[in-house]
């Protein structure tokens, strides 16, 4: 696959899958899905929002809110569920009281997939017009947060990578999805 | 109601849930229950239902009980909608409504008067939904509502509390009440 086409979405939830693997110690009882997607729907990765809600092995729950996302998260990750958050930029700004609140103070392994619409592709992020994408990645260096940009099939191990360092540091850790998934 | 003295009919009846406590129920919770397995939530601006629905999707075993108030809960109204959505069969909603901020000063929430979160609660889909006034109704139902299949939504008119997290400030850093309880639910680190 050419570096400049659209990721599947197959692959991100497989990417997923192996990010929650890595870090589970059993495997999931009966009933019990390998990890949870906490979803405020964004454009960039609608279509792994798409293969989710069709997956056997995990489950997606829509949120009314980034803030609620979370604090979802939060709960989950102390009852011993894996856990990760799909939103967009937007929704990241919307939502930085309680990520303070929840993944700085609180010490919970936040980690976040952010889709940046509008994002132009042959700019850096930094260089963008759009204040949306620009202040992204400086936000979350703000609070300490590690980040990362997600674009092309070669970025995959990215999540199972910044999966882990959530974990690893206890805090959040952020992966920027840069381009609309296949 | 005093709240303080519905948190201790609570905790009588309690059992083994689990508990998430938010704002004025904190320091009174920390005080009648110092050892119930709870992780309370302060500064978020309305998580308590979030951080309960997760426990209890988590732990579809024990019963979650939110102690949640009139105003944070309406700082994250739409958590009535994603906790109807999830279903969460063991998740107990119940909501101190006093009718003020009383952390900041007691200034009234809006449409203070008129607000019907039980109604609120059916509509946007809990299983069991309810209004209580008085101490002798709530200890007699409370068995009913800690078992009943949730999401289950009690509305409890209640005085303002004596202590707020203003007012009581302490009690372990969140990092520490969450780690403490992930170890107690049988998960290290």
């Amino acid at each position: 696959m050419p570096e400049n086409e659209r990721i599947p979405a197959p692959l991100i939830v497989e990417a997923l899958k192996e990010a929650f693997r890595s870090q589970r110690t059993a495997p999931p009882r009966d009933g019990e899905p390998l990890g949870w997607l906490l979803s405020v729907p964004d454009t960039h990765q609608k279509s792994v929002i798409a293969e989710l809600e069709g997956d056997g092995e995990l489950r997606l729950l829509t949120c009314s809110t980034e803030d609620e996302a979370n604090a979802i998260a939060a709960g989950l990750y102390i009852g011993g569920a894996e856990v990760a958050l799909m939103i967009q930029h937007a929704g990241l700004y919307a939502s930085v009281n309680t990520l303070r609140g929840v993944g700085l103070d609180g010490g919970v392994p936040i980690f976040a997939l952010v889709g940046l619409l509008s994002r132009e592709p042959e700019l850096d992020p930094a260089d963008s017009p759009r204040s949306m994408v620009r202040f992204a990645g400086p936000l979350m260096d703000t609070f300490d947060v590690p980040h990362a940009l997600l674009e092309t099939r070669t970025d995959l191990g990215l999540i199972p990578e910044y999966y882990a360092l959530s974990r690893e540091r206890s805090g959040p850790a952020v992966v920027f999805v840069g381009r609309e998934t296949d | 109601m005093r709240p303080e003295d519905v948190l201790r009919a609570i905790n009588e009846a309690r059992g083994d849930a689990l508990v998430v406590p938010t704002m004025t129920a904190v320091p009174a919770w920390r005080t009648i229950a110092p050892d119930a397995p709870s992780v309370a939530c302060v500064g978020f601006m309305g998580g308590a239902s979030s951080l309960g629905l997760g426990l209890a999707l988590a732990q579809p075993e024990r019963r979650v009980i939110v102690l949640d108030g009139d105003g944070s809960l309406l700082m994250q109204l739409g958590s009535l909608a994603t906790v109807a959505g999830a279903a969460p069969s063991n998740y107990t909603h119940v909501l101190f409504a006093n009718g003020v901020y009383q952390t900041s000063g007691s200034q009234a929430i809006p449409g203070a008067s008129a607000i019907d979160f039980a109604g609120m609660a059916e509509a946007a889909g809990y299983a069991f939904t309810t209004h209580i006034d008085t101490l002798e109704e709530l200890r007699i139902r409370l068995p009913e509502l800690l078992s009943v299949r949730g999401p289950v939504l009690v509305e409890l008119a209640v005085e303002e509390a004596e202590l707020t997290p203003m007012t009581a400030p302490g009690g372990d850093p969140l990092r520490v009440q969450v780690q403490r309880l992930r170890k107690r639910l049988g998960h290290e680190g």
